[in-house]
């Protein structure tokens, strides 16, 4: 994937979460997904636009790190409600 | 005994391909991170104080979700969804910066560095906006706890764009791939930490 294609995919996600908070979508269902996109859209700039495709290894640390810590921030949000 | 010059020279680190740069002919990939160690380690020292900052936003927000919807209400949420197009733009003009410092391209690095720090003004615009309109509503810091973590949060970026916009300007001066990469490096890890910020502050 060339730096371009992971433009086009950021920009795609990022409507993607604006979609998705003007559907009228609220509370853990919009916090989940909102949060998997973001999750997305930092994998692109991990791996595209900071080069941690080259290091296959760090990337999948970086990958499970960067998910767990998702997840938390997922679980705090939908007890939120 | 061991040989002094050995004893005393400094460390190399090894340094990886270009971020961003297609492995070699083979897919061959290696386990080194790319760029320059020590803007990893500033990067991780950012990503973890955000980290904690958003975190904790979302454990205070705990004892009112009620107040932290209504106070979330109050900020621009266009401009936010606008201000993300802005900075994966910038990020992908920064990322293809470092694609022509490496074919030597001086004037196109140039010309893209000063694009993404457009870019990067276009930001703090849209940002200062949305400042200047909750001040002009009486909205402070100390309004509501939710205002106290947002305008401290995206305060502290705003300060790294601006930061950053320096350091494009310095690394398109330099016009080094080493420089410019390093450059850019920051520049997307203001990028990550945003894409992670807008929906924690913003939508959720």
């Amino acid at each position: 994937m060339t730096v371009t294609s992971a433009w086009l995919l950021l920009v795609a996600l990022s409507a993607g979460s604006t979609l998705a908070a003007v559907s009228g979508m609220t509370g853990p269902a919009l916090a989940l997904i909102v949060l998997a996109l973001a999750w997305a859209k930092a994998q692109l700039i991990l791996n595209r636009y900071l080069g941690l495709a080259q290091a296959p290894a760090i990337a999948r640390g970086f990958a499970l790190a960067l998910a767990l810590y998702m997840a938390v921030l997922a679980t705090l949000a939908a007890a939120a409600g | 005994m061991s040989d002094p010059e050995r004893q005393f020279s400094v460390p190399t680190i090894p340094s990886g391909r270009l971020a961003g740069e297609t492995p070699p002919a083979g897919g061959h990939a290696t386990n080194r991170l790319p760029g320059e160690l020590m803007m990893w380690i500033l990067i991780l020292s950012e990503l973890a104080v955000f980290g904690a900052g958003l975190l904790a936003f979302l454990a205070v927000r705990l004892t009112d979700p009620a107040g932290f919807a209504e106070a979330q209400s109050q900020l621009h949420r266009t401009g936010a969804a606008a201000n993300t197009l802005v900075l994966v733009t910038s990020g992908w003009l920064a990322a293809l910066a470092c694609r022509a410092a490496g074919a030597g391209q001086t004037r196109r690095l140039r010309l893209l560095l000063a694009a993404a720090i457009g870019f990067g003004a276009v930001f703090l615009i849209l940002k200062g906006s949305e400042y200047a309109d909750l001040w002009a509503q009486g909205i402070g810091t100390e309004t509501h706890a939710f205002f106290t973590f947002s305008y401290l949060l995206t305060g502290f970026h705003a300060a790294h764009v601006l930061a950053g916009m320096v350091l494009l300007a310095l690394v398109g001066w330099l016009a080094t791939p080493r420089a410019v990469e390093t450059g850019a490096a920051f520049w997307h890890m203001v990028d990550l930490v945003w894409v992670i910020l807008f929906p924690v502050v913003y939508l959720i």
